[in-house]
């Protein structure tokens, strides 16, 4: 059973992800830029390890990787993610361009993110291939494994997949 | 006057020095420079880590804040020389050499303690900010699994952990860590 479940997921995925390389062609012509990262830390989230991880993994992957400042440039909402082992959590607003990090949950999340903390490196080691997040190989099927037991909690998974895929690529380090 | 780290006789003199303490009967007390030198041992045996720091590239220090409460007044940085999958060498080292390590997680005596008893997570332990890291996150998050295992090796020692001495241990721990220090400018 779960096996057909997983093996669902992921074709939903790659549909998903053939609409997604059109959309993004697309949407490449007149966008994009690697103009300034304008990353703002917000007053209070200094003490928050895991805003502060986050932001830095997000600043220090933009740079080693210019080609994703478009996806960072075309995100617009708000992320709010928490490491339920931990009990920490952090809202991100994304705004074409800018990230505003703040200490716990800040707004209307159009992504929420429930998990561990080790399941949050997973997601920041999932693979990216052909401009894609790439679910096939272990990372990405413990992901899909961890999504299917409710280990790992996507609120907008369906409803903001866009906005979802490029919050992955700009926090995958690989 | 302490010898010059990163000199050969830097290098000799700390090695003799663990051979000498490695003759007391174990365990050692964590963090000691007789129980790095086991800890050593062990990653450089350690078929788990070895695989999953196959392409780990850099230094890595554990920086120890001081502790006066159980001997240690002055922070402690162990160096560790890691690269790929090979750990080449763990010291203790004078703070200008810690502090510049590729990658430097730092944590109270007291956290270290929760980790090497596995009562806290490295990652956990950094996402509350009990830890803090400095160097190139992405790196390290790509290599969670081989940070985890240095941890999981740590765990299987059998240490005398700081918290654990007696008022008289403390007061002895204090009469060989002042020479070492002088010695080696730890």
């Amino acid at each position: 059973m779960v096996t057909y479940l997983v093996g669902a997921l992921l074709v939903a995925l790659g549909g998903i992800a053939i609409v997604l390389i059109i959309a993004s062609s697309k949407a490449e012509v007149g966008s994009g830029g690697t103009g300034e990262l304008d990353v703002t830390m917000a007053e209070g989230v200094e003490d928050n390890g895991m805003a502060v991880m986050l932001a830095e993994m997000i600043k220090t992957n933009l740079t080693n990787k210019p080609e994703r400042v478009k996806d960072f440039n075309k995100l617009k909402g708000t992320v709010w993610i928490t490491a339920e082992d931990a009990d920490v959590e952090m809202t991100m607003d994304f705004n074409k361009g800018s990230l505003t990090v703040r200490d716990g949950k800040v707004g209307k999340p159009i992504l929420a993110i429930s998990t561990d903390s080790a399941t949050l490196m997973d997601l920041a080691n999932i693979d990216i291939k052909f401009g894609m997040p790439y679910y096939f190989d272990e990372t990405g099927m413990m992901v899909i494994k961890k999504l299917l037991k409710r280990e790992l909690k996507i609120k907008g998974l369906l409803t903001h997949t866009i906005a979802l895929t490029y919050m992955t690529k700009i926090m995958s380090v690989k | 006057m302490a010898l010059t780290y990163g000199t050969d006789e830097w290098e000799q003199a700390y090695v003799a020095e663990v051979a000498e303490r490695q003759k007391a009967p174990r365990p050692y007390i964590a963090f000691s420079p007789e129980w790095i030198g086991l800890y050593e041992k062990a990653v450089q045996e350690d078929a788990l880590y070895k695989e999953a720091a196959a392409t780990w590239e850099g230094s890595v220090v554990l920086h120890v804040l001081a502790a006066p409460e159980v001997g240690i007044d002055e922070d402690l940085y162990l160096f560790m020389d890691l690269w790929h999958g090979d750990c080449r060498s763990m010291r203790l080292v004078p703070k200008e050499a810690g502090e510049a390590g590729d990658f430097v997680i730092t944590g109270s005596m007291e956290r270290w303690l929760q980790v090497s008893r596995k009562q806290l997570d490295t990652v956990k332990g950094m996402m509350q900010g009990k830890l803090k890291l400095k160097g190139d996150l992405p790196t390290i998050v790509r290599a969670v699994k081989a940070a985890s295992r240095l941890v999981d090796i740590v765990a299987d020692m059998d240490s005398i952990y700081p918290d654990e001495l007696t008022p008289e241990q403390i007061e002895e721990l204090r009469g060989w860590i002042v020479p070492l220090r002088e010695k080696f400018g730890v």
